[in-house]
């Protein structure tokens, strides 16, 4: 709900001319009528109509500079007929008329070449970009016929006004990376791979990474869902990084690296945030160092994420993609307390991104650590991915505490039960197959359902295929163990779901009666996990979440102390990479300006960014016109199940170039410009 | 789900193969739906929207050239909506256009003037403040953003068919343009593919620019002679007033572009005709010379009717003929054949785009027949193919295409092939003692001395393994090789018992017609050659100083073989004056009025056909088939051929010398035209610099075993390794050694 005074956006017809200020209706978008702290906005116009907070707009010139931001925003304009002399047609006229020259006649002109546009133009930026210039043109005709008339210039003309512009898309929008999504499409779609990669890279340097494993909300915002089903957004993104690294080339980084600047920052962790930080950091001059305790690079999509959906190899690209920035990693390295205070002298700033590498208890009976048998998920994971990628052993106690009969994590003929319900359980699941186990089983508290919903279709059927039993509406209730402490047997509830009669959410209810036991030889619980947080100096005391999870605001990603930032799952709790990477990004761009500036700020670009993600781009009951609908989505094949589960083989084979190009023609180029009067 | 999806345009039923758009049906089926920026052999530009339609039920226009139809769909291609925002893109376009028809080149073949007037558009309400633009001079191509429509034809072309990627869009809404990728002029090898699909006058040829209006012009369609590839082209020339007067030069070639590409040699090294008048005197010494004569020495420069007049003098009048390129060539496929049992590869340029695999060895493809390197980077480009790369040295124009360098040591060919052959054979059915021999070979041995690991050759499988139109192409490297016979069985072996398709690149226009045709003597260096573009005591030549002058390539009627046994008609562009080599087989005796005469007496057990040239063909359908000539017949033969052991893997240490071109050079026909560039100096690395002591600049004499040459040495930052490249276009084209050759390399003081 916004406070306006004139609005036509997204169909709403609020017109408040003329009424005191107080009798004002509101609209009932989230526009940005405050622009920033200290700036309140006169005008919001965009590609679904425009908004006024203020009655003192020059109207005439907010549609000529709206237009004239269509010639600036070069990536997305100057590839159709239409757009390209459509937008510069507009743009002149509406000009000619605000500074006193206008003629009746280029009204009509100016609707006739609107008009074109909206129906033939490439992209939505062509299509959209008349409707709030009509809007404008059709609520404010009298001033439009006046300053015609009477040969005058528009009331603002001359003056020195701030217009704030940003180009976006639903996709972009959706993805906490605010990848430009229609760029890279449309660069597998010209075949121009390495345009694809730069678009990508501009603000997600894991390109390999989320091109396969990434959970794609982006997809629930695709506008061809409102006409058939959205774009394989994600599988799009690995082209430009597959024929990056097929084709031997040296890094296509998408920017040029400033000069040293002298400023230098230090990175706890590895991982996608970390590894994000550091390589757009790096790109803006500062020298950056990253700690990083384990004794390889890539955080938990190395130790975490398996081969067979996240081969080392490609990871290992996106890696060194960040090193070829000139990222200094210093492995085998844990930092403490000690560390810390170090880094706060020695370094302009420090970003956290040490992740959440404890795995939390499922809370059952007679849950110990020292069962033998009893085995945390990112414990079992690392020690799985270490060999298989690494060739790292399993050391002694560990074998010993598993009952490991060698040096690597081998389940020949042994009973797994994991309990969880999201990526990482999916991951030991079928990570357990591949070990060799006789039976694996999944126990989770609710239903198929929602577990696909927490992870993906493809990530659910495949382990079904591969054998992995599902126990759904379950929880452990008890674990049996032997003399020698070595886990026998598990006590399993049964659940049903009972709505609440008073309409709230329903309810898990125990069916008494139900429970059963399971004989198994191991229990993995991978129901969340936690961050260590050890290493941040108690006297900084530094503010935390009701998660135990460092806070910040959100947005600038500072920690409760000056100069320390956080990001990825230590700040937002186990999440997904997208997001560690979103955040990271945004962190390290304030970072920059912070060691220059000593001052916390956000660029236009980024303000602008969070209005859009508060009004949202993306509206699922918008009608799509101008496409064709029931292009069906394109499915990349997969190794057969009976095959796959007995290596690591990467399951899914991505598109061929056949499939890549028919889904890359299905992208509607959804892109569109926003502008704020400030 | 069915793969065919029905539906309707215009009411007319008709139906889509998955993949095809809505566009291509149209043209399928005679439905013209107007178009600006599209062109078939790329995906579509999608930037002058011209083409939308109208689809029953659906809001809104809906693109033709890139929304395949789905089941059931009626499409309407025409309304007076649709007509209204076409004339009104129309308008767009004429916005600020300059008004230069009168001297622009385009003009008469514009599409901007066709469509303007095709839509009516003769006053607009439009109009947008004017720029100014300046023309780009990029070396043989000129650049007029003023003209520009920004269609991006060119931009697709030389990146989805041509591999160089060397233009690119500069964004920048109504000042949008073309500009060089990544540089600040123009770097690319210049086929000037751009200038050919370029539908105004914004890409032009800098040399033809303001020569001739279109329409002043004669085509004349013919095959293009500077390589094995066969390109079709048109000479484009002008006759007198009354349009009888011959022609006197050729003006510019030109190509069907829509379905076929050319490189720059073939489209801007078109004047390597040759000039005389009949000079008896010297006609009859010629005569005369031929009927004592001891050999006849050639080069593959000819047609098939000459080599067949060549064939018929040596059975008359006895004498040997040397032709080292065609007769390399010819052992190597009839050691092919030994083991395929049959004569002719069974690969083509066609196969090459549409597979999805390909190992490229014993070639440097892109600049022995670029034709071949499109035709990798479009299978690269629209099928993704996996493209093995395997040679002694890196090519950097290989390397956007290639998607695995197999980098081997030079004279170690038989060895990898033989490594080729067992990891392709590994698990397929094939003969008892081929089996043999693969299960024999010492695989260490064969791996340590070609350089060629066996994670290499997993990764190849590995890449492969998806894929299901595979080819092999192999190249000139291997045919003057010492075991150029049993690599040719090995290359066979893999053609008989995989899927892999096969074609060999032929070194000239028309080594393998020659091959076919002749009977060819070992080359010796006896007494009374005469010299036919050879060297020789008599030299008919149309080249230089000859003891008598003979009409070129672009003079004569006839037929040559391209590398896709094509048998492709030549057309005389500019008369000749002079006598040929018919006339001297008249005067020994044979009696043929005209050269063509023998086109339908060529061998059929070599697979030709008794055609008669008037019957040959030269275009393409409106619908893209090649209808140029006609393929040799498969001919059968015995297959009885034995692979021998795999002997000894040479080694060529120090500085080795590979005989290579540069682009767009091919021989001393290409050397004689204006516009292609003439670099002869020796390239090299700096590690070569560093192994031979001379640096960038430097005049060196090179010494071989057999001979001595002198070069400029120039340092090339792409090249590494201690091979060099020596250019041979401007000497005689000497096939008759293997390409790699020891050297001693000494600094000129």
């Amino acid at each position: 709900m916004s406070k306006v005074y004139f609005s036509t956006w997204n169909g709403e017809s609020i017109n408040n001319i003329g009424k005191p200020e107080e009798e004002w209706e509101e609209s009932a978008y989230n526009l940005p009528a405050q622009y920033d702290d200290h700036r309140d906005s006169k005008a919001f116009i965009g590609w679904d109509g425009v908004a006024l907070f203020h009655e003192n707009v020059d109207v005439i010139r907010l549609a000529m500079e709206y237009a004239a931001q269509y010639q600036v925003y070069s990536e997305a304009c100057g590839r159709c007929a239409p757009g390209r002399w459509g937008g510069r047609i507009l743009y002149d006229v509406l000009d000619k008329i605000a500074r006193g020259e206008g003629e009746i006649s280029d009204l009509d002109h100016l609707k006739e070449i609107a008009k074109s546009m909206q129906v033939t133009s490439k992209c939505e930026i062509g299509k959209t970009v008349p409707n709030p210039i009509l809007d404008l043109m059709e609520h404010f005709e009298d001033t439009f016929l006046e300053c015609i008339n009477e040969k005058k210039k528009s009331i603002h003309y001359d003056e020195s006004v701030a217009y704030i512009a940003k180009i976006t898309a639903p996709c972009t929008d959706a993805c906490p990376s605010h990848v430009d999504i229609p760029g890279y499409i449309e660069g597998v779609r010209d075949l121009r791979f390495d345009d694809s990669l730069e678009a990508t890279r501009q603000t997600m340097p894991l390109a390999h990474v989320c091109g396969r494993v990434c959970p794609h909300p982006c997809e629930d915002a695709c506008r061809r869902t409102n006409l058939d089903e959205p774009i394989s957004i994600m599988s799009l993104k690995r082209l430009g990084a597959d024929w990056e690294t097929d084709h031997g080339y040296d890094f296509f980084h998408p920017m040029k690296k400033k000069p040293a600047n002298g400023k230098k920052v230090a990175v706890v962790g590895a991982g996608p945030a970390g590894l994000t930080t550091a390589y757009y950091l790096c790109a803006d001059g500062v020298e950056v160092d990253v700690y990083e305790e384990l004794p390889v690079l890539g955080g938990e999509v190395t130790v975490g994420v398996p081969e067979y959906r996240m081969p080392w190899d490609k990871y290992m690209q996106d890696i060194e993609c960040v090193r070829d920035m000139g990222v200094n990693f210093i492995t085998n390295y844990k930092v403490t307390d000690e560390d810390m205070r170090r880094f706060e002298k020695e370094y302009d700033a420090t970003m956290i991104a040490s992740g959440t590498r404890i795995s939390k208890k499922v809370r059952c009976e007679n849950e110990r650590e020292e069962i033998k048998g009893y085995w945390g998920a990112i414990d079992f994971l690392d020690w799985v991915n270490l060999y298989e990628k690494f060739d790292i052993k399993t050391p002694k106690e560990v074998q010993e505490k598993q009952m490991l009969p060698t040096d690597f994590v081998d389940l020949t003929g042994k009973t797994v039960v994991c309990v969880g319900g999201g990526f990482t359980s999916m991951d030991v699941v079928r990570c357990s197959i591949r070990a060799g186990a006789k039976k694996v089983y999944m126990i989770y508290r609710r239903d198929e359902k929602t577990i696909i919903r927490n992870t993906t279709y493809e990530e659910y059927h495949e382990a079904v295929e591969e054998g992995v039993e599902f126990l759904f509406h379950s929880a452990v209730n008890n674990i049996t163990t032997d003399d020698d402490d070595i886990l026998r047997e598990l006590l399993i509830d049964k659940f049903e779901l009972v709505p609440d009669p008073n309409g709230g959410r329903a309810q898990l209810v125990k069916i008494e009666g139900e429970s059963y036991t399971i004989e198994a030889d191991y229990l993995i619980p991978a129901v969340s996990q936690s961050a260590d947080l050890g290493f941040l100096p108690e006297e900084w005391d530094i503010e935390m979440t009701s998660w135990a999870t460092i806070k910040t605001n959100g947005k600038d990603y500072m920690t409760s102390r000056k100069g320390i930032f956080a990001s990825g799952d230590c700040e937002y709790g186990p999440m997904t990479i997208v997001n560690a990477v979103g955040q990271a990004k945004r962190g390290a761009s304030v970072i920059s300006r912070y060691v220059q500036s000593g001052e916390i700020t956000l660029s236009d670009d980024e303000i602008m960014e969070d209005h859009l993600a508060k009004l949202k781009v993306y509206d699922k009951k918008e009608k799509v016109s101008g496409w064709l609908p029931g292009l069906p989505r394109e499915h990349s094949s997969v190794l057969d199940a009976e095959y796959r589960k007995h290596n690591n083989a990467e399951v899914n084979l991505g598109f061929t170039q056949d499939e890549a190009l028919s889904e890359a023609e299905r992208c509607m180029r959804c892109y569109y410009i926003a502008m704020v009067q400030a | 789900m069915s793969k065919i999806i029905n539906f309707k345009i215009d009411g007319k039923e008709v139906t889509a193969q998955k993949g095809e758009t809505i566009l291509q049906v149209a043209r399928k089926n005679d439905i013209y739906i107007p178009t600006m920026c599209y062109i078939s052999k790329t995906s579509p530009c999608a930037s002058c929207r011209i083409c939308s339609v109208e689809v029953e039920g659906v809001d809104g226009f809906i693109l033709s050239c890139n929304t395949p139809p789905t089941e059931g769909i009626e499409v309407k291609t025409n309304s007076q909506e649709l007509e209204l925002e076409r004339t009104n893109i129309m308008k767009l376009y004429d916005v600020n256009h300059p008004l230069e028809c009168g001297v622009c080149d385009k003009s008469g073949e514009c599409d901007l003037q066709n469509m303007t007037l095709e839509f009516g558009v003769s006053q607009q309400e439009f109009s947008a403040k004017d720029q100014h633009r300046t023309v780009k001079e990029w070396g043989v191509i000129n650049y007029d953003p003023a003209l520009c429509i920004m269609c991006e034809k060119c931009v697709h072309v030389c990146n989805e068919v041509i591999g160089d990627d060397a233009i690119d869009v500069k964004f920048g809404g109504y000042s949008s343009s073309i500009i060089p990728k990544n540089a600040d002029t123009l770097d690319c090898t210049f086929c000037g593919e751009c200038i050919a699909v370029c539908p105004v006058g914004a890409l032009v040829s800098s040399d033809f620019k303001y020569s001739a209006n279109a329409w002043e012009l004669s085509r004349i369609p013919s095959t293009c002679a500077h390589c094995s590839a066969g390109c079709s082209l048109e000479y484009e020339v002008k006759h007198g007033s009354d349009r009888t007067q011959n022609a006197n030069s050729i003006y510019r070639v030109k190509n069907n572009y829509e379905f076929t590409t050319l490189c720059g040699a073939g489209r801007f090294g078109f004047d390597f005709q040759n000039s005389a008048q009949k000079d008896e005197a010297a006609f009859n010494k010629a005569v005369e010379t031929l009927k004592s004569a001891n050999a006849i020495r050639f080069s593959s420069m000819i047609t098939n009717e000459e080599a067949h007049i060549l064939q018929l003098l040596k059975e008359k009048l006895g004498v040997k003929l040397f032709n080292e390129d065609a007769r390399l060539y010819g052992e190597f496929m009839s050691a092919y054949s030994s083991i395929s049992g049959k004569l002719h590869h069974s690969g083509s340029l066609d196969a090459i785009k549409q597979a999805d695999a390909a190992i490229v060895f014993g070639t440097r493809i892109a600049t022995d027949n670029p034709m071949v390197r499109y035709a990798l980077r479009t299978a690269s480009q629209h099928n993704g193919a996996k493209i093995v790369y395997a040679h002694p040295m890196e090519d950097a124009l290989m390397k956007n295409t290639a998607t695995q360098l197999m980098k081997y040591e030079a004279g170690s060919e038989e060895g990898v092939i033989a490594l080729l052959a067992n990891e392709l054979l590994q698990n397929v059915d094939i003969d008892e003692s081929s089996r043999a021999f693969l299960d024999d070979l010492d695989l260490g041995y064969l791996e340590a001395e070609s350089n060629i690991g066996d994670d290499e050759l997993k990764s190849m499988s590995k890449a492969f393994t998806r894929a299901h139109k595979r080819v092999l192409i192999v190249g000139s490297d291997l045919f003057a090789h010492s075991r150029a016979k049993n690599i040719a069985k090995l290359v066979a072996l893999i053609e008989k018992y995989t899927d892999f398709s096969l074609v060999v690149v032929p070194n000239e226009v028309n080594t393998a017609g020659v091959s076919l045709l002749c009977e060819l003597d070992r080359d010796e260096n006896i007494a009374d050659v005469v010299g036919y573009n050879a060297a020789g005591d008599f030299v008919l030549s149309s080249l230089k100083e000859a003891d008598l002058a003979m009409p070129a390539l672009n003079q004569v009627e006839g037929s040559v073989v391209n590398v896709d046994n094509q048998v492709l008609p030549l057309n005389v562009a500019l008369a000749f004056d002079g006598y040929n080599l018919n006339d001297l087989a008249n005067a020994l005796g044979m009696q043929k009025e005209n050269t063509i005469e023998y086109t339908k007496e060529l061998s059929t057990a070599k697979g030709f056909k008794a055609v008669a040239f008037d019957a040959l063909e030269n275009f393409y359908s409106v619908y893209g088939e090649d209808v140029r000539g006609y393929l040799l017949d498969e001919v059968t033969c015995e297959g009885d051929g034995k692979i021998e052991e795999v002997a000894e893997l040479p080694e060529f240490n120090g500085t080795v010398i590979y005989h290579c071109n540069p682009v767009l050079q091919f021989n001393q026909f290409t050397n004689k035209t204006k516009q292609l560039e003439k670099d002869t100096t020796l390239r090299g690395s700096a590690q070569f610099a560093a192994a031979a002591r001379i640096s960038d600049g430097d005049e060196v004499e090179i010494r071989f075993a057999s001979k001595t040459i002198k070069r400029l040495f120039k340092q090339d930052d792409e090249l590494k390794g201690t091979i060099a490249l020596n250019p041979s276009f401007d000497m005689t084209a000497d096939f008759s050694q293997y390409r790699f050759e020891k050297s001693k390399i000494v600094r000129v003081v």
